[in-house]
């Protein structure tokens, strides 16, 4: 179901319809207990899931220990995953989980300690920031200080959808929700991080906004 | 001319409403095209997170997130196999096969190797007169070491041990 836009992220394994056998292959081996072969899964699959969580959670550290929990979790609980929805949605969907567990477990102290460890970020002018991986960096970098307006719920239909690009019944099936459901949480996450980008981020907007 | 449709669709992909393809060029648009990014940030900031790219992990990290989580699985693993060995009445079942089986070795030792083996209780009776019978004995150290020990009653020599120590096996 993720296949399409999860495949971005696949670079150097081939085609999508090859990293999706694969990954039906490696099951089938992880299965029946073949571990180098989920080896392979974990090898192939971390490093977006991780983008994905640390973007959720704003923290790349503690985001590693959460795709390490969804992929042994995932191990624990192979005999249960059903082959006709994707393997990549079923792992992003453990991992999301985790995650939005994790953030309602934080203490709202902990959350504005975060916050307020606010630095200036250079500006993206005219012409320049095509989307390089350093500007690309600092897009998280903002996000990161603003994602403590949103909802855990909010933040991730907000990651899966307007980051990694996930159509929106794809991000419904890996949060479980419906899709209105989804829209509503784009909406809500979109309007509140508009606010906080015109306050405390204006060097971000066009010239002719900063007033 | 592909300016101007971006315009067009702008709304209606930040209402959500934008078909999937279309909103997949949108989005490549916005990251390729300065002039319209600008118009778009200066009405909608928050396309500023339609710019992150799918940026491909550090290898090293991948690589260590692999070894964790198989290492974690193979540990899980002797974690289960050692559990199910400290079943007390797997110990028994082992402790009787100890009792029975080591009766048998010493018949045959001690009764000269004859063509069929008699019961135990006959073999321990007819040894008698010249050495003891084994005895076994299990012995347990916390919960990390259990020692099967197989030995003469007579000499205390150990005959046969067998020691289970998860930290070799890891």
């Amino acid at each position: 179901m993720v296949k399409e836009n999860l495949c971005i992220q696949f670079a150097g394994f081939g085609s999508c319809d090859e990293v999706v056998m694969n990954d039906r292959q490696w099951i089938q081996a992880a299965k029946k207990g073949d571990e180098d072969a989920f080896a392979k899964l974990v090898r192939r699959h971390s490093g977006g899931l991780h983008r994905t969580v640390a973007r959720i959670l704003a923290d790349d550290a503690e985001a590693w220990d959460v795709v390490q929990m969804a992929f042994l979790k995932a191990w624990q609980k192979l005999d249960r995953y059903n082959p006709r929805f994707s393997f990549t949605t079923w792992l992003y969907r453990i991992g999301t989980n985790l995650a939005i567990d994790l953030l309602r477990s934080r203490t709202s102290r902990e959350r504005a300690h975060k916050a307020g460890s606010e630095h200036r970020l250079r500006l993206v002018g005219a012409g320049e920031g095509t989307g390089t991986r350093a500007d690309s960096n600092e897009t998280d970098n903002v996000l990161q200080q603003l994602v403590g307006v949103l909802t855990p719920q909010q933040r991730s239909a907000f990651v899966l959808r307007e980051m990694e690009g996930l159509e929106t019944a794809e991000v419904a099936e890996v949060l479980g929700c419906s899709a209105t459901t989804v829209r509503n949480h784009i909406f809500q996450a979109r309007k509140a991080l508009r606010r906080e980008l015109r306050q405390r981020f204006p060097e971000y907007l066009p010239a002719s906004e900063r007033g | 001319m592909n300016c101007e449709i971006f315009r067009e669709i702008m709304g209606s992909y930040v209402d959500e409403t934008l078909e999937e393809g279309r909103r997949q060029w949108f989005r490549i648009h916005l990251r390729e095209c300065s002039n319209c990014r600008q118009t778009a940030l200066r009405e909608e900031p928050s396309l500023l997170f339609a710019m992150a790219p799918a940026a491909p992990g550090e290898p090293e990290a991948i690589e260590a997130c692999t070894t964790a989580v198989m290492g974690r699985i193979r540990q899980d693993r002797l974690e289960r196999r050692l559990h199910r060995r400290r079943r007390p009445w797997l110990a028994a079942a082992a402790a009787a096969t100890l009792v029975i089986s080591g009766g048998i070795s010493w018949r045959a030792l001690v009764g000269g190797g004859s063509e069929t083996l008699q019961p135990v209780v006959e073999a321990r009776r007819d040894a008698e007169p010249q050495n003891s019978p084994p005895t076994v004995e299990v012995e347990m150290a916390g919960e990390e070491v259990r020692v099967y020990q197989f030995a003469s009653e007579e000499d205390s020599d150990t005959a046969v041990y067998f020691i289970v120590d998860p930290a070799l096996e890891l």
